[in-house]
C-alpha cells in the first residue's frame, strides 16, 4: 500500500474520532441541557462570540451547605491549581475562593459562605484597571486579560470583596486550560473554559445542592425563578454593584 | 527693575560634582540590583501581600510624584502672579519638578508585577480608569515643563513663557488631582472613598515640593559657592508655613469628617488610637514631627533669618511627608475590608484581622533608587545647561531695599 | 585615517552581510516528529506557520479571551498538544526550558524571547487525561472536523494501520 493510502487511512480515521466528539459536544451543546439540580449551562457554539443576551449568575443557599463552602473551595483549588506556591508565605499565596465565617456583633447569629469574585455588573476592578485588562465579558463574567495586565494591583485596591489575588513567584506545569503566571493579577472567572465548553463551573459542581447555576437575563430559567421565590442577597449590596454571585441564608 | 541682570550659568565641573555623583550613583545601583532581584524572584521577596498590594515602593513613588508637581509652584509663582522674586528660580523649579517626577516613576513602573510591559500601558488606555488619566497627565507634565524650560532658556520663544507657565501650572494641578483620586475613587475602602483626596493631595503636594525645593537650592548654592540671600529664603519660609498648615486642615476634615460617619469609625479609630505602628506614624511622625516642629522652627522668633532652622524645618516636613504617605497607604490597607457591616468575620484568609506589613529592605533600596535618580538629574542639569543664577543674593533679587 | 574608516565601514558591512546570509540559510530542524504522528500537516502550510505563527495565536487570544472563541485551529494549547511529547526519560512531557522542546528549538536559533508560558501551560496534561492527543481535531473549528459527517467509519485493517503510525511517519 503506497504512503498516500495510508495517510489517507489515518485522516480518515481521525476525522472519525473527531467527529464522534464533535457530536458528543454539539449534543450537549446545542440542545439545551434541561434544568438539574445546578441549573443551565451554555449552548454556545464554540466559534460564535458570546453576546450579552446571557448574564451568567449564581445563587448559593448557605442553609445548605453542610461545609459552609470548603468543597467548593477545594473543587476550585483543584480545578484552577491555586495556593500551592512554594515560596509565597500564607499572606501572599493565591485565593481564588475561602470561606468566611460570619457572626453578627449583637445578635451572635452565625453562618458562613464562600467569597470570591462576585461577578458585579458594575465591576469597580474593571473601573480603575488601567490597561483594559480587567474586563467584563458580554455575558457578565469578570475576568483579568493577562496578556494586556501589568501588575499594577490597583484592581485590587478596588475590589471590595478582596477577590483577586497577585501571583507572587515563577509556576510552572499550569493547567493547560486555565493559564496563570508570575506579576499578574488573577481571580475566580467562573470557570470560563467549562462554561464555554458547556459545563457547569467546578465549584457548582461540587455542591450541586446548594448552587444553582445559570442564566439571570432568562426569567424563565432555573436561577432566575428561585431568585424570584426565595431571594437571593448581595455582598455589600449597599455598594449597587449588582453582583452576579447571590446568596440565599446571609 | 533691576539694575543688574540676572545671569545664569553652569556649575563647574568641580570635584565635589563628582562626588555627589558617585554617592548618588551607589544608591542608583542598589536600586537597581533591588530591582532585579524582584523582578527574577517575584514579589515573594518583597513585603507586599495579597493584602496589602501597594507597599513601601508606593509610599516613595507617591512622594515624588506628589512633590514634582509641587516644586513647579516656586516657577508658577513667578510666572503665573507675577511676583518678581521667584522668577530666577523659574528654571530650577521646572527641572527639579521634571525629576521628581521621572524619579517616581521609575520606582512605580519598577515596581509593576510585569514591567516589561510598560509599551502596553502606554498604548492600551482604559478612559475609565483615573490610573490611565494619570499615566497621560504624567507625560504631559513632563512636556510642558520642558516647554516651560525653553520658553525661559530660549529668547526666541520669548512670547510664549507666560502661556508655557500657565499651562504647567493648571496642569500640575490637574495631575495632583488625578493623583488624589487615584485613592478618592476607590469605592470598597472607607479610608479612601472621599473626594477630600484630592484637595488633600495638592496641598501636600504644595508643601512636599518646596521643602525639597528649599533644601536643593540651599545645598546647590553651598557646594557650588554661590551667594543665597535671606529675602529669597525668608518669602519661601513663609511659604512653607502656610503650605504645612493647609495640610494640617484638610486632615483635619477628613479625619474628623471619618469620625462623625459610623461606617467610617472602625478605620478612623485604628488610625488615630488603636494602629499600632500607624498611630505612632500618624501623631509624632505626621503631626508632631511633620508639621508642628517646623512650624516652630519657622515662626520662633529667636531662629528668624537662621537658615539652619530653615533647613530642619523643611527636612523634618519631608519626614513628616513620608510618615503621612505611610499611614495613608499602608495603614489604609491594614484595615481589613468590610464585608457585612456590623459583623465579625474571620477566614482562612485574613478576612477581618489586620493586616500585616513589613517593608523588605529590596523596596527600600528600589525607593531610595528613585530618590537617588531625581537628585542625580538635578546635579547633572545644573552643570550642563544654565538653570543657576549666578547669585541670588539680596542685592540682587531686591535691589530697593 | 580615512582609509582605515573606510575599512572598518567595510567589515561591517561584510559582516552583516554575513548575518543576512545566515538568516537565509536552513532554519533549524525542528522536531516535527510527534506531530507528524498525528497529522501529516500542520494547521496551516508549513512555510505559514514558521512566518505567522504568532500573529494567528494573537488574533485566537483575543478571539479567545474577549469573545469566547474556543476553535481550535489556532489554539496554544492544541499547539502544545500536538507537539510536545512525553519524550523525557521520566516519560513526562518536554518543558520549555528543555532544548528539544518544540518550541524551544526554533526559538533558540531565532534569539526570540517569548513569555507565553509564564502563564500557559508548556506541555500537556499526560498525567491527567491519557488521551490529551485526542483533543486533536476533537471540536469545532479545527480543520480536521471539515466534512466530518461524510467520513466513514474507518475499518478495522484501518485502525489497524493507525495504531502504529511510527511506520508510515518513519517513510
Amino acid at each position: 500500500m503506497s504512503q498516500n493510502r495510508v495517510d489517507e487511512y489515518r485522516r480518515k480515521f481521525v476525522m472519525a474520532l473527531g467527529g464522534t466528539a464533535a457530536a458528543v459536544t454539539v449534543a450537549q451543546g446545542f440542545i439545551l441541557r434541561e434544568a438539574n439540580a445546578a441549573g443551565e449551562v451554555s449552548s454556545r457554539p464554540l466559534d460564535k462570540a458570546v453576546t450579552s443576551d446571557k448574564r451568567w449568575g449564581m445563587l448559593i443557599d448557605v442553609t445548605k451547605l453542610t461545609d459552609g463552602g470548603a468543597g467548593m473551595v477545594e473543587a476550585c483549588k483543584k480545578e484552577h491549581g491555586w495556593g500551592n506556591e512554594a515560596d509565597s508565605d500564607e499572606a501572599q499565596k493565591t485565593h481564588w475562593a475561602r470561606v468566611v465565617k460570619v457572626t453578627d456583633k449583637l445578635t451572635k447569629n452565625s453562618f458562613s459562605l464562600p467569597v470570591m469574585c462576585q461577578h458585579c455588573e458594575q465591576p469597580p476592578c474593571v473601573d480603575v484597571c488601567p490597561t483594559g485588562a480587567s474586563m467584563k465579558r458580554a455575558d457578565g463574567i469578570v475576568q483579568v486579560n493577562k496578556h494586556l495586565c501589568i501588575g499594577c494591583r490597583y484592581c485590587m485596591m478596588a475590589c471590595p470583596y478582596k477577590a483577586r489575588s497577585f501571583v507572587h513567584e515563577a509556576l510552572h506545569d499550569q493547567k493547560p486550560y486555565s493559564p496563570r503566571g508570575m506579576g499578574t493579577v488573577e481571580a475566580c472567572n467562573m470557570c470560563i473554559h467549562r462554561i464555554d465548553n458547556g459545563q457547569l463551573p467546578a465549584c457548582v459542581e461540587a455542591a450541586p445542592d446548594a448552587v444553582i447555576f445559570g442564566d439571570l437575563n432568562d426569567p424563565n430559567s432555573t436561577l432566575s425563578k428561585t431568585l424570584k421565590d426565595i431571594g437571593g442577597k448581595q455582598i455589600r449590596a449597599d455598594l449597587n454593584l449588582n453582583t452576579g454571585v447571590r446568596y440565599h441564608g446571609i | 527693575m533691576a539694575s543688574q541682570a540676572i545671569i545664569f550659568r553652569e556649575t563647574k565641573g568641580s570635584k565635589g560634582f563628582f562626588t555627589l555623583l558617585a554617592v548618588l550613583g551607589v544608591f542608583l545601583v542598589l536600586g537597581a540590583i533591588a530591582f532585579f532581584y524582584a523582578e527574577h524572584h517575584g514579589h515573594h521577596v518583597t513585603g507586599m501581600n495579597n493584602q496589602t498590594v501597594w507597599g513601601l515602593p508606593h509610599v516613595f513613588a507617591i512622594f515624588l510624584i506628589v512633590a514634582a508637581s509641587g516644586a513647579l509652584n516656586v516657577g508658577s509663582i513667578g510666572t503665573v502672579f507675577s511676583k518678581k522674586l521667584y522668577q530666577p528660580m523659574g528654571r530650577l523649579s521646572a527641572l527639579v519638578a521634571i525629576s521628581l517626577l521621572i524619579g517616581g516613576l521609575i520606582v512605580l513602573v519598577l515596581d509593576l508585577g510585569h514591567p516589561d510591559r510598560l509599551i502596553i500601558a502606554m498604548t492600551h488606555y482604559n478612559f475609565k480608569s483615573i490610573f490611565a488619566w494619570n499615566i497621560i497627565l504624567y507625560n504631559g507634565f513632563l512636556a510642558l515643563c520642558g516647554m516651560y524650560i525653553w520658553t525661559m532658556m530660549d529668547r526666541k520663544v520669548k512670547g510664549f513663557y507666560k502661556l508655557a507657565g500657565f499651562s504647567a501650572f493648571t496642569w500640575r494641578l490637574i495631575l495632583t488631582t488625578g493623583t488624589g483620586s487615584i485613592f478618592g475613587f476607590l469605592v470598597s475602602r472607607d479610608f479612601y472613598n472621599s473626594a477630600v483626596m484630592a484637595p488633600l493631595f495638592i496641598v501636600m503636594s504644595f508643601a512636599f515640593g518646596l521643602a525639597i525645593f528649599i533644601l536643593v537650592l540651599h545645598f546647590a548654592y553651598k557646594w557650588t559657592e554661590r551667594e543665597l540671600g535671606e529675602v529669597v529664603m525668608n518669602r519661601l519660609r513663609n511659604l512653607l508655613a502656610v503650605f504645612i498648615c493647609g495640610v494640617l486642615l484638610l486632615e483635619l476634615a477628613r479625619h474628623l469628617t471619618g469620625l462623625y460617619i459610623a461606617q467610617r469609625l472602625g478605620v478612623e479609630t485604628f488610625i488615630l488610637r488603636d494602629g499600632g505602628i500607624y498611630t505612632q506614624l500618624f501623631w509624632v511622625g505626621q503631626i508632631l514631627l511633620g508639621s508642628l516642629l517646623p512650624l516652630g522652627l519657622i515662626f520662633c522668633r529667636k531662629l528668624a533669618n537662621n537658615r539652619t532652622a530653615l533647613l530642619l524645618a523643611a527636612a523634618f516636613t519631608i519626614l513628616g511627608g513620608f510618615a503621612q504617605l505611610y499611614v495613608i497607604l499602608i495603614g489604609g490597607q491594614a484595615y481589613p475590608l468590610t464585608l457585612f457591616p456590623g459583623a465579625e468575620v474571620s477566614s482562612g484568609y485574613f478576612d477581618g484581622a489586620i493586616n500585616s506589613y513589613a517593608p523588605s529592605i529590596w523596596e527600600l533600596m528600589l525607593g531610595v533608587g528613585g530618590v537617588a535618580l531625581a537628585l542625580v538629574m538635578v546635579t547633572i542639569g545644573v552643570k550642563v545647561l544654565r538653570f543657576l543664577p549666578d547669585s541670588l543674593s539680596d542685592a540682587m533679587v531686591d535691589p530697593l531695599k | 585615517m580615512t582609509s582605515k574608516f573606510s575599512n572598518i565601514l567595510l567589515a561591517a558591512a561584510l559582516a552583516f552581510a554575513g548575518l543576512l546570509a545566515g538568516c537565509d540559510s536552513a532554519p533549524p530542524p525542528t522536531n516535527l516528529a510527534t506531530a507528524k504522528q498525528k497529522a501529516e500537516q500542520c494547521v496551516e502550510p508549513t512555510a505559514e506557520m514558521r512566518r505567522n505563527h504568532m500573529g494567528m495565536l494573537m488574533h485566537q487570544r483575543d478571539a479567545t479571551m474577549l469573545e469566547g472563541i474556543r476553535t481550535k485551529q489556532h489554539s496554544l494549547k492544541e499547539c502544545v498538544n500536538c507537539h510536545v511529547a512525553p519524550t523525557k526519560d521520566d516519560g513526562t512531557p518536554l518543558h520549555y526550558g528543555d532544548e528539544q522542546h518544540f518550541c524551544t528549538t526554533c526559538h533558540a536559533y531565532a534569539g526570540v524571547k517569548i513569555d507565553c508560558f509564564q502563564c500557559h501551560a508548556d506541555r500537556p496534561e499526560v498525567a491527567q487525561d491519557p488521551n490529551y492527543q485526542h483533543t486533536v481535531g476533537s471540536a469545532e473549528g479545527h480543520h480536521f472536523t471539515q466534512g466530518v459527517t461524510a467520513a466513514a467509519e474507518p475499518t478495522a485493517a484501518e485502525v489497524q494501520m493507525v495504531a502504529q503510525p511510527q511506520q508510515g511517519a518513519a517513510k
